[in-house]
């Protein structure tokens, strides 16, 4: 008989949790991880810092072959899922390959969320999610010197920091409901944009984007309601959203993540989701939170994989947890170091 | 553009252009200045069915050998290209079909086999020739877009080669096929834009003397014709039918003629006949032909008749491995045969070797009167190299022969006992220099003559006339900074180039090792090959056969104190493998 084969989708914290805790409760299984990045598991956090050249690729990546192998966990880097049929237990792979699975943990994470207002311009926009994001900064940074942000999540603040730290010239355009997961409030805005200001950020008004001109490969010219300006890059920080398009036709119950119960189990036998891309039902509540954070994806990876294998671990969805972001609190102390 | 070293892989079934795409490869890296050392390995059996690989090293510096790893596979069948992920190096490039007709189940995936390192590269081949071409032939072409666009190959040098290679085919597939390159260019420089590779960032156009893209074959072919070849004999039988092949076409052009014969005794005994009457001739084949031939090979030797005869050797015995390397047929090429019927026997340890040696063995032959074997192996006559132009001097082709002086006319001795051996030889048709020549044992003058006295007499002026011939023949080379060594390596044939990349490494780590190349095997420099054997503290001979048969030949030259290292695998030797029995050997030595 065949070996049970457990697949996830993705290479993220959650991912990975869930890959290594099935390995350590079942020797047998046979487990792949599908990841879309060429690259291997990295720390998110240490990004900006990459980009400012104060961490090293030997920080960042944290994902190793040996240790794959070592854990006979086959780990597939560059292949990404365009379609899931659960009928079928099936996996589409973007090159024509299919995948079978007898369970499956999606852990498909986020993607930088564009506004709609802003999806014209999305081309001319950089963001960073993802090493290769980051090296398409550092290229870019290579030869500009202005850079305009747009948004004002917690990953601008920081990357404001590393641009800083470059001297590089940075506005910043901090708009109103974009301080992602949480809106804005006024005394919160107003807080961020004085510490901006105190580190020679020039913080702009929020106004509507009328257009945009290349005047070269390394500059644009930016006209807004009230201003134009010249800059070389343009930044858009407007948080993260469930990056689940690919499941759209599936059958999967998706609203803005992937639906799962309290034990992360989706509406399709044997498949779980976990991270970023999960919408997780808050028993208390009685609604569906999209719980993020690098610390929350390793815990839903992990009690995933348990529940995969037959346990029944809700996972810990306190309802002020969701004002947190890995245990920092968003009106005070992440962006405060700054 | 210094310090590249890659080796690029095409893999596909027979019948997906998979030889046609690495010969492109290979031609347009020559087209731009660097050294290219291609092999191809192909199914024994009929064109349609099997794998087929073409593996190409290219770099800045001379290529001796096959590298270990591939850093570039193309991929025309990923279930064939499973079998190359074991050689695919850390952070190694695949391109393949990620549109291929059918849905591809996990078990059959290239991807799925490949280290995460790997860096994928899907691109759909059939689709980008049918849209820029009309139709999917092109998908060879499409990958070869793909492949310059990802490693940082100037199209221009494709441009190059694609026009001249389907030139002949008329205007309309040079157009198609350069249209399905371009799609693939274009495709791969957009959609990878954020993982281009720059392995070869640089090549322009070749500058310096022109070079041609020559296999061994191709090498000992043309050689031949510009030795004056005039007549061919042979059987086919693979790896040496391309140097039949070659001739057909060219041969007749120059006045000659090349005859299919029934089978390889026929052959050699053709080219005996025509080289009796003063022709150059010769024949090629390989191991099972070659031994069909050894009884006439000794009529050769003892009629004093010179003939080429080029053993391409591959994997044995019998009918063996035909379509892989191996240096089996020494013992063969040497002593093959009844009798003491020594022959000269050299062997060349890369293409322009191929072409020299085989200028060379006409006059060689014509000079001793004795049949040259000139031993090649599947890797050296399958392998492409470019190289300068190779041509030949008015003295390597001028003829051997030794003829009689017109005072001995109405008294020539035919076999007369010289101090080297070689008696004059005069050709039939030559007025008052009648003789008979026979197989049986005779006098000077050639009459049958089986007493004790004239066998012995006999004996010893054909065999010293083959020692003589050491004079003539190319000496030992040597690789090292002099003097004593830890460890020499002796190398022959095809795996000479892995021994000195080998032993250049080695060198280059600061290692006391040097290598010699041996090319003259039958007769052979025995003083020098001693002298340095004597120099070194361990000598290690490589081959690529089970038993050691060089080191069977030489190794009583230092008292059999040899280490062996010996593989029948039917793939070239890796230079690794020699390096590490160099470490080895040095750490048991310290
Ligand atoms: C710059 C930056 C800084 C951050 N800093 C912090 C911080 O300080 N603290 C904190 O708690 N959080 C931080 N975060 C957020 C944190 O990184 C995420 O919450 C966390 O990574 C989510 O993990 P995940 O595994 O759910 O998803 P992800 O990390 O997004 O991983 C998703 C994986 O799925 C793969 N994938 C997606 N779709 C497919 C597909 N179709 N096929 C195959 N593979 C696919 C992706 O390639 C990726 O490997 C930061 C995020 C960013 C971008």
């Amino acid at each position: 008989m065949d070996r049970a084969h457990c697949v996830i989708i993705g290479n993220g914290p959650a991912a990975n949790s869930a890959a290594f805790t099935l390995r350590d409760n079942d020797p047998d299984l046979r487990i792949t991880v599908i990841g879309e990045e060429r690259d291997h598991e990295y720390r998110p956090d240490l990004l900006p810092d990459y980009i400012a050249g104060k961490a090293t690729e030997e920080d960042l990546f944290i994902g190793k072959s040996e240790s794959y192998k070592g854990h006979d966990i086959k780990l597939r880097l560059g292949q990404r899922v365009v379609h899931a049929d659960f009928q079928q237990r099936e996996l589409l792979l973007e090159h024509n390959e299919v995948v079978r699975f007898t369970g499956l943990i999606i852990a498909c994470g986020a993607k930088p969320r564009i506004p709609e207002p802003l999806a014209v311009f999305e081309d001319l926009m950089l963001t960073l999610k993802t090493p290769a994001d980051a090296r398409l900064w550092i290229e870019r940074l290579a030869r500009v010197d202005t850079i305009l942000i747009v948004g004002g999540d917690l990953t601008s603040l920081s990357l404001t920091k590393a641009l800083l730290h470059l001297g590089k010239r940075v506005v910043f355009m901090l708009d109103c409901g974009s301080f992602w997961p949480v809106p804005f409030s006024p005394e919160l805005r107003e807080q961020v944009a004085r510490k901006l200001t105190e580190h020679g950020v020039e913080v702009t008004e929020c106004t509507k984007i009328r257009r945009i001109s290349r005047i070269s490969d390394h500059s644009f010219e930016v006209a807004t309601d009230r201003r134009t300006m010249v800059v070389g890059i343009l930044g858009a920080f407007f948080g993260l959203v469930p990056n689940v398009k690919f499941l759209a036709g599936s059958g999967l119950d998706i609203e803005r993540g992937i639906l799962v119960d309290e034990y992360l189990k989706t509406s399709r036998e044997n498949v779980y989701a976990a991270g970023d891309c999960a919408q997780v039902y808050h028993p208390e509540i009685r609604d569906y939170w999209v719980s993020i954070g690098y610390t929350n994806a390793v815990e839903l990876g992990k009690a995933a994989a348990l529940n995969l294998l037959g346990d029944m671990v809700a996972v810990n969805v306190k309802r002020e947890s969701i004002l947190e972001v890995d245990g920092i609190n968003v009106n005070s102390s992440w962006w405060m170091e700054f | 553009m210094a310090g590249v070293d890659v080796t690029v892989e095409v893999c596909g079934m027979a019948g997906d252009g998979t030889i046609a795409a690495g010969g492109l490869i290979n031609e347009a890296m020559s087209a731009g200045g660097l050294s290219v050392l291609g092999f191809d390995s192909y199914p024994a059996e009929i064109r349609g069915f099997g794998r087929c690989v073409t593996r190409s090293r290219i770099g800045d510096e001379e290529i001796l050998a096959l590298g270990d790893e591939t850093h570039v596979l193309i991929s025309l069948n990923d279930e064939q290209s499973i079998s190359r992920v074991p050689v695919l190096a850390k952070d190694s490039a695949v391109l393949f079909d990620s549109n291929p007709p059918i849905y591809v189940q996990e078990e059959k995936s290239l991807a799925a086999e490949v280290d995460p390192e790997t860096m994928l590269f899907g691109m759909p081949f059939g689709d980008l020739a049918t849209s820029a071409a009309g139709t999917a032939r092109g998908r060879n072409l499409a990958a070869l877009g793909g492949f310059a666009a990802v490693c940082g190959v100037p199209p221009d040098l494709f441009h190059l080669v694609i026009t001249a290679k389907f030139k002949s085919k008329g205007e309309k597939v040079v157009d198609a096929n350069l249209k399905s390159f371009d799609a693939g260019y274009a495709y791969a420089k957009e959609r990878f834009a954020d993982c281009l590779k720059t392995m070869f960032s640089g090549p322009g156009r070749a500058e310096g003397p022109e070079k041609v893209m020559l296999s061994g074959n191709l090498a000992i072919g043309k050689a031949a014709l510009d030795a004056g070849l005039r007549l061919y004999y042979g059987y086919p039988i693979t790896p040496a039918t391309p140097i039949m092949e070659y001739l057909a076409k060219q041969l007749p052009e120059r006045g000659g003629a090349v005859v299919q014969m029934e089978d390889e005794i026929a052959s050699i005994g053709a080219v005996l006949g025509a080289s009796f009457a003063g022709a150059r001739s010769m024949t090629a084949t390989s191991g099972p032909g070659f031994a069909l031939m050894t009884e006439l090979i000794t009529h050769g030797v003892m009629a004093e008749i010179p003939a080429v005869i080029l053993n391409a050797q591959r994997g044995g015995p019998s009918t063996g491995l035909p379509t892989k390397t191996e240096q089996s047929d020494l013992h063969a090429a040497v002593f093959g045969g009844p009798g003491d019927s020594g022959r000269i026997v050299i062997a060349p340890t890369n293409v322009a070797e191929c072409y020299l040696f085989t200028v060379k063995s006409f006059q060689l032959a014509e000079k001793y009167q004795t049949p040259v074997v000139v031993l090649t192996d599947f890797f050296l006559d399958n392998r492409v190299e470019n190289l300068p132009v190779p041509e030949a001097s008015e003295q390597d082709i001028a003829f051997g022969n030794v003829f009689p002086d017109d005072s001995v006319k109405g008294s020539y001795i035919r076999y007369l006992d010289t101090e080297t051996g070689i008696s004059p030889r005069a050709l039939p048709g030559m007025e008052g220099f009648a003789f008979s020549a026979t197989g049986l044992e005779h006098t000077e003058r050639g009459t049958p003559d089986y007493s004790p006295d004239n066998h012995m007499k006999m004996s010893d002026k054909r065999h010293r006339k083959i020692r003589s011939a050491l004079r003539d023949l190319p000496m030992p080379e040597e690789f090292s900074r002099g003097g004593d060594l830890d460890v020499g390596v002796i190398g022959w044939g095809s795996t000479f180039g892995s021994v000195l990349e080998a032993v250049n490494t080695a060198r280059s780590r600061g290692l006391n090792v040097g290598a010699l190349k041996i090319t003259s095997i039958f007769p052979y420099h025995a003083d020098m090959i001693g002298e340095f054997m004597g120099r070194c503290a361990r000598v290690l001979i490589p081959e690529l056969n089970y038993s050691g048969q060089l080191a069977n030949l030489i190794s009583h030259l230092r008292g059999n104190d040899v280490v062996r290292l010996n593989l029948a695998t039917g793939t070239p030797f890796p230079p690794s493998l020699i390096l590490s029995k160099i470490e080895e050997l040095l750490k048991a030595g310290a």
